[in-house]
């Protein structure tokens, strides 16, 4: 279980490295693949509490140092009304509320089935987005929702939900790797078929 | 729940708690150390896919490439004899002005760079460029292109800096609108992810008289733009109740940056 746990962690930390060269969908409404929050949630359905929150707290600081704008700066006399950022660190609460989401559905992912767990990444960064969304909308005072804003939480949740059984493909082959079972009573049910 | 799902929700908790009230500078500093430790896989990475791009490029259009090749040559020579032009102008022109005894000569110091990504972050519009501190680069410089003004820099690195696009909302420029004594704030708007997105002038005055096509350029207050730098046209004026707002469509292509440039020094 630690090494599935360790391999859990470098997985999350690469899935970083990969996001950086997922280009946008310029015809989706600039909608991209969120690689790392799927990656995340993935693995957060696949593993105990504790090791969800750490790997949350992993990848919201990570996710914040790397899409984090600083200051605007410039005379405060001349920009008197500047656009606030969101503080760093919020992410992380963000991807610990999703990754909590994932874990209710844990009983079904241990009784083998996926399916529904590959369902709720979608929905949950369909959330995540629109929380995200709310949240800047909230801290700059001006609640502006387009439709292309709506369309592209959309696709971008579609086209990352589409990736979810290549990413449980690849927890369920390094949980095998690492000899742990990641949803045990499928197998107790195979084990009494057989 | 488990007294150690418990501790573990705690322990989240705190260290949430600890990271939402570090100070800017100690965020600037994480983002840092975070990027030089990824900056030898997105050198390798970018230049790969460079290499992949330029490839392709010259594999489908190596014709239109040489032509247009060729033009930039002779463009490029025509541009030389210009600049060596200018640059005997300008000496001329410092010299006249310390004959008058002027304050100081503008100078106006550029280093040129390339867009080598753009940035797959959520929602800020931003894109990465070839140049960074070792060349001079540092945080809240103006960039432009030979159409007008791109973006500041918002993070430079040793050897790369990532630009803040004018698109963003969160890059506010002073402005005027040539021809008329307004004066406002312009930015890029949230939600607006089309090939070519519209900025917004606030804080216009209430019966601005503004007309279509008007160019919009910086005023140069602020501390971080330079004076007169092209940002775009007049779109449309919206009248509010107690002040008026524009809509102004950007004179760079954003959708299809190459070479930039960031502006080091000038007088503003």
């Amino acid at each position: 279980m630690i090494r599935y746990t360790i391999i859990s962690v470098l997985l999350v930390l690469a899935s970083f490295l990969v996001q950086q060269f997922l280009p946008a969908f310029t015809g989706l409404h600039h909608s991209r693949i969120l690689f790392v929050q799927l990656v995340f949630l993935c693995a957060a359905v696949t593993v105990s509490p504790p090791t969800m929150l750490l790997l949350a707290f992993v990848c919201g600081f990570l996710w914040d140092a790397h899409c984090g704008i600083g200051a605007h700066g410039g005379d405060p006399e001349v920009y008197t009304q500047p656009v606030e950022s969101l503080r760093f660190g919020y992410s992380i609460l963000l991807f610990g509320a999703m990754g909590y989401l994932m874990q209710g559905i844990q009983p079904l992912f241990q009784q083998g089935k996926w399916q529904f767990s590959a369902l709720l990444s979608g929905i949950a960064i369909f959330l995540y987005l629109t929380a995200e969304y709310l949240i800047i909308s909230f801290v700059r005072g001006d609640f502006v929702l387009s439709q292309a804003t709506l369309l592209q939480m959309g696709y971008t949740s579609v086209l990352t939900m589409l990736f979810s059984p290549l990413i449980f493909w690849l927890l369920f082959l390094i949980a095998d790797l690492c000899q742990h079972s990641i949803n045990p009573e499928a197998g107790k049910k195979r084990r009494r078929t057989y | 729940m488990k007294p150690l799902n418990l501790i573990a929700l705690l322990l989240f908790l705190g260290g949430a708690i600890w990271t939402l009230t570090r100070s800017e500078r100690a965020v600037r500093e994480i983002q840092t150390g975070y990027f030089s430790a990824v900056s030898p896989f997105l050198k390798s990475g970018s230049a790969l896919e460079t290499k992949a791009r330029a490839f392709l490029e010259e594999a489908y259009h190596s014709k239109a490439l040489e032509a247009e090749l060729s033009t930039i040559r002779a463009e490029t020579g025509r541009l030389r004899i210009i600049e060596s032009r200018f640059r005997d102008l300008e000496r001329e022109n410092v010299q006249l002005r310390h004959a008058l005894n002027f304050k100081d000569a503008t100078r106006f110091d550029v280093v040129a760079a390339q867009v080598v990504r753009r940035h797959p972050t959520t929602w800020w519009q931003t894109v990465e460029i070839d140049g960074g501190e070792e060349r001079g680069i540092g945080t809240q410089l103006a960039v432009l292109s030979n159409e007008g003004l791109v973006g500041k820099i918002d993070r430079a690195d040793k050897e790369r800096s990532s630009v803040l696009l004018l698109t963003d909302e969160k890059c506010q420029v002073s402005a005027k609108v040539e021809g008329t004594p307004e004066i406002g704030i312009l930015s890029g708007q949230r939600g607006q992810f089309d090939d070519k997105p519209l900025l917004r002038l606030k804080f216009l005055s209430k019966n601005a008289v503004l007309k279509p096509g008007q160019r919009v350029f910086t005023t140069g207050r602020g501390g971080i733009f330079q004076a007169n730098i092209l940002l775009g046209t007049i779109e449309s004026v919206e009248k509010g109740a107690l002040d008026s707002e524009a809509l102004v469509r950007p004179s760079v292509d954003f959708a299809d940056l190459g070479t930039v440039f960031v502006v080091l020094s000038a007088a503003p």
